[in-house]
């Protein structure tokens, strides 16, 4: 699959406040990127406009062949972007199961009276999205979990939950926003492993934002640093690490 | 008769084929079945990959994982291939390994996943013997280039391939394996010193299992879930071996943390676990009643007195009353049953367990719900020698002696085991094994006592007896068994010693019933240690402790005690990885605190270094209390008996 992307002089305000101005990248294909930047600098806003939550005002944004500047963001899951989100945005009263089975839904093709009296195809369908479905279970080591309600779930394990469903829907392109934010140092090496093992085994391609510089530093292949919505650096991370743009916006001086 | 164990799998699969279930698996959500053919054909083919690789006779295979049929086919196929397999435990740590691997030579070594496989390469520089590292959970390794990793299926692959030249050869190598070779070493748990590797062979692995049948028999339709790690004896006699002279199925559960819903899944007839692990399904029975709505509370209340008074109606072989016998019924379908199916112990005719004794209390508990708990004894050395014969079972007591195996205590109270199943020797260590074993007879160094009806009744390791300053002696483990039966409490070690004039102990809160028991009160409390050092926790553990001093001989009773901060810990190697307490090391590095309890001081300040998961050290300084425990009247104890 076709899985580059390319960013390309995007700018997004929100009436009089801008939040992005002029963001240009261009990500290779099977490769980790990580968005770093202090608080409000824009990262989340710029992964909003990559899977259409937010419309930029100029600019765009190519996924392969296809433009997904001015495409609704269901249109967007189908073309193979997949997302986490900092908040987690799960099904609390579904299980785990159920959730990831939520998150194949664009990849069932079964009608609905199909659906209800459980027959044919949509039994074959059932079958065949469930495997599916446990294969990411097992991927992410939620097996003791597999049928408990999300809603009673620990924050780190509804983070796992979270990228088991973005997984379900097999994305070309992953979108990670802070996977690891409030999480101790044994769930973050756990996280780690499981971004990693996706990234070896299914080669997707992952945007990645995160504030834990040792994991940023370590695993991705590309690092963009954003400040104030202006990109201040680009490129691997020991570069990035030692640009003096990137260290006065984390710092405030010299 | 067959005894090796390869040539039982033969004799299996000429039998059954395709026709009967030979191990069953949990794995992606489902339960996957291999039957003796299947099971056949892995081993042969395992074996025949293996000597490709360069398995030769005699060499030695490391094999270290979950319980899966993986790690049962890799034992079967090297004893196939006439070399000696052993476990490893999975939580070893990176000196453990190496000094398994280094000590028993090994030439290969079976790991299950990318964890144990990252451990060895780390240490491979210092195994020069090692030819290759086979694995079967692929997760994680995939990216991984390195010629001295091999997929288990790939090896599998090789040995299908090899056949097709040398059709009928398997068959040949297992005719030559001898009842008398080593079918397998046994690392010792060491509590003292290193573990040693005792070498077992087939003929007493399987004199064993069969000894243990004629007592207890398992039918072709048991179902035996196999929890504990093949890594310890126990597994070896009775799963590895005992599955196969059965004919029995064995399941293996889809991950440790699933076990419970795996065993309800199952419902099987057989099960084994260690004391620990019964200790912690009562808790967590305790707990769950605790928690659970007003009227099954209710229920519990009403009928598990009825249960208790069945259980000890048939310890004492005495007729129940026919209320009583009305009253039990009705407690058995209202709680017991369902109770059991809870915890997915519903159908189980025998619930084994081993390790370190397990107090009485435990048993009466599980027998008033309907469960046929029984404790055996054995070592890795003898196999297993006693078990609790049905009728003439006492909780108090370990059990009868089986058949083929005999018994005697010495003149110091020491048990002494002369059995068909003892070891051949200690791999590269005759002189411990000449030390061990004199006139045919193995000195265990248990202290024991065998009562007027033939029982034996096992107290403690004799190095573990104490003796306080007046000439009282007693058994720390004793009391600590009978302390572990209160749900709140999850460890405890029990001080005492030529120089001190009383028993004092240090206890390690259960933090998940303490927990909720502190939520129930609203008690608020932030971690672990916090929860310790609570007045009102202390008052808890207070309580239970005076319980257990009632039963205690007068000057055996714990005068003072401490909620410790943290647990005891195997991997700051405080407990054994069988969990049993390490005690001269965690007496040694709790020094202060324990000079503490012998002084007048009513806190102490603990600096404890503290090793963190990723192997990172550090030190936490906590304040914990010193609590008194005031004096009961002196009387001598009723209902418990004591050598």
């Amino acid at each position: 699959m076709e899985n580059k992307l390319k960013v390309d002089n995007v700018s997004l305000s929100f009436g009089g406040v801008k939040v992005l101005t002029s963001v240009s990248f261009e990500m290779e294909k099977n490769s980790i990127l990580s968005v770093i930047g202090p608080n409000g600098a824009g990262k989340t806003s710029l992964v909003n406009c990559i899977n259409g939550f937010y419309k930029p005002q100029h600019g765009t944004i190519l996924f392969g062949d296809h433009d997904l500047t001015r495409l609704p963001s269901h249109k967007i899951a189908k073309l193979g972007v997949g997302r986490t989100f900092q908040q987690i945005e799960l099904y609390t009263g579904l299980t785990t199961v159920g959730n990831l089975l939520a998150g194949r839904h664009m990849l069932m093709s079964s009608g609905m009276v199909a659906g209800a009296f459980f027959f044919g195809k949509a039994r074959l369908e059932e079958v065949k999205h469930r495997k599916a479905v446990e294969e990411i279970i097992d991927l992410l080591e939620m097996e003791h979990i597999r049928d408990e309600v999300v809603g009673n779930l620990s924050y780190g394990l509804r983070k796992r939950v979270e990228l088991g469903r973005a997984l379900a829907m097999e994305p070309a392109l992953l979108v990670l926003d802070e996977p690891m934010a409030g999480m101790n140092v044994e769930e973050k090496e756990d996280m780690v492993r499981f971004i990693l093992d996706v990234y070896d085994l299914k080669g997707t391609s992952i945007v990645l934002i995160e504030h834990d510089m040792g994991i940023v530093m370590d695993i991705s292949h590309t690092v963009i640093v954003l400040d104030f919505g202006i990109k201040i650096a680009d490129g691997a991370p020991t570069e990035v690490a030692k640009n003096q743009a990137v260290i006065k916006a984390y710092l405030g001086c010299n | 008769m067959t005894n090796t164990l390869p040539h039982l799998l033969l004799e299996n699969y000429r039998k059954f084929r395709d026709s009967r279930v030979a191990m069953r698996r949990k794995a992606l959500g489902l339960w996957h079945e291999y039957t003796w053919a299947d099971s056949y054909e892995h081993v042969k083919y395992l074996a025949y990959g293996l000597m490709q690789l360069g398995l030769k006779p005699k060499e030695k295979v490391a094999i270290i994982g979950e319980n899966d049929p993986e790690w049962y086919w890799a034992e079967y196929a090297s004893q196939a291939a006439w070399a000696v397999p052993f476990g490893i435990f999975v939580d070893a740590h990176h000196d453990e390994l190496e000094y398994y691997l280094k000590h028993s030579d090994s030439t290969f070594v079976l790991a299950h996943d990318q964890e144990q496989v990252d451990k060895i390469l780390s240490l491979i520089d210092e195994l020069p013997n090692i030819k290759k590292i086979v694995y079967w959970d692929p997760k994680g390794l995939w990216a991984l280039e390195d010629k001295r990793i091999i997929y288990f299926y790939d090896v599998i692959a090789l040995g299908k391939e090899y056949e097709k030249n040398h059709n009928g050869l398997f068959e040949e190598m297992v005719d030559k394996v001898q009842e008398d070779d080593i079918a397998v070493f046994c690392y010792t748990s060491g509590t003292t010193g290193r573990p040693k590797a005792a070498m077992l062979t087939h003929k007493g692995l399987v004199e064993t299992a069969r000894n243990w049948f004629s007592v207890d028999p398992w039918y072709h339709s048991d179902e035996y879930l196999s929890y504990l790690p093949p890594a310890w004896a126990a597994e070896q006699f009775l799963g590895i071996t005992g599955g196969l002279i059965a004919q029995i199925t064995v399941n293996f559960p889809e991950k440790a943390e699933t076990v419970q819903e795996n065993m309800r899944e199952i419902g099987p007839q057989i099960i084994f676990y260690s004391s620990r692990l019964w200790e912690g399904t009562a808790s967590l029975i305790q707990a769950k009643i605790a928690d659970t709505i007003k009227i099954k509370r209710w229920l519990y209340d009403l009928f598990m007195p009825v249960g208790y008074k069945a259980a000890d109606c048939r310890f004492n072989h005495k007729q129940m009353p026919l209320y009583w016998k009305v009253l039990n019924l009705l407690g058995e379908w209202m709680l017991f049953r369902p109770l059991r199916d809870k915890i997915g112990m519903r159908d189980l005719r025998y619930g084994y367990s081993s390790g370190a004794s397990i107090s009485p209390d435990m048993i009466r508990l599980f027998h008033a719900m309907g469960i046929n708990l029984k404790s055996l004894y054995g070592l890795s050395e003898t196999g297993i020698n006693v078990i609790g014969y049905e009728d003439n079972f006492s909780p108090d007591v370990t059990g009868k002696v089986l058949p083929n195996s005999q018994i005697r205590i010495t003149e110091v109270g020491e048990i002494a085991i002369k059995s068909q199943s003892l070891l051949k020797g200690y791999y590269k260590n005759e002189e411990a094994f000449r030390e061990k074993v004199r006139d045919g007879w193995f000195y265990t160094g248990d202290y024991g006592y065998i009562d007027e009806q033939d029982r034996l009744t096992v107290i403690d390791r004799i190095e573990d007896m104490r003796e306080l300053r007046g000439g009282t002696k007693f058994s720390p483990q004793f009391t600590e068994i009978r302390l572990r039966f209160c749900p709140y409490i999850k460890d405890a070690l029990t001080i005492g010693g030529k120089d001190r004039d009383y028993v004092t102990s240090i206890i390690n809160i259960d933090f998940e019933n303490v927990g909720k028991w502190a939520e129930a009160r609203h008690i608020a409390y932030t971690t672990f240690v916090d929860l310790s050092q609570k007045p009102e926790v202390y008052g808890l553990i207070l309580e239970h402790i005076q319980r257990v001093n009632r039963v205690l001989p007068y000057g055996a009773r714990i005068k003072k005690f401490v909620n410790l901060h943290k647990e005891f810990d195997a991997d700051e190697a405080e407990l054994t990885r069988s969990r049993k307490i390490r005690r001269s090391f965690v007496e040694d590095r709790y020094s202060s605190l324990i000079d503490a309890l012998y002084s007048e001081k009513h806190q102490e300040v603990i600096e404890a270094p503290i090793t963190y998961r990723d192997g990172r050290t550090g030190m936490i300084k906590t304040v914990v209390t010193i609590n008194p425990v005031p004096e009961a009247p002196r009387t001598e104890p009723t209902g418990e008996k004591r050598p």
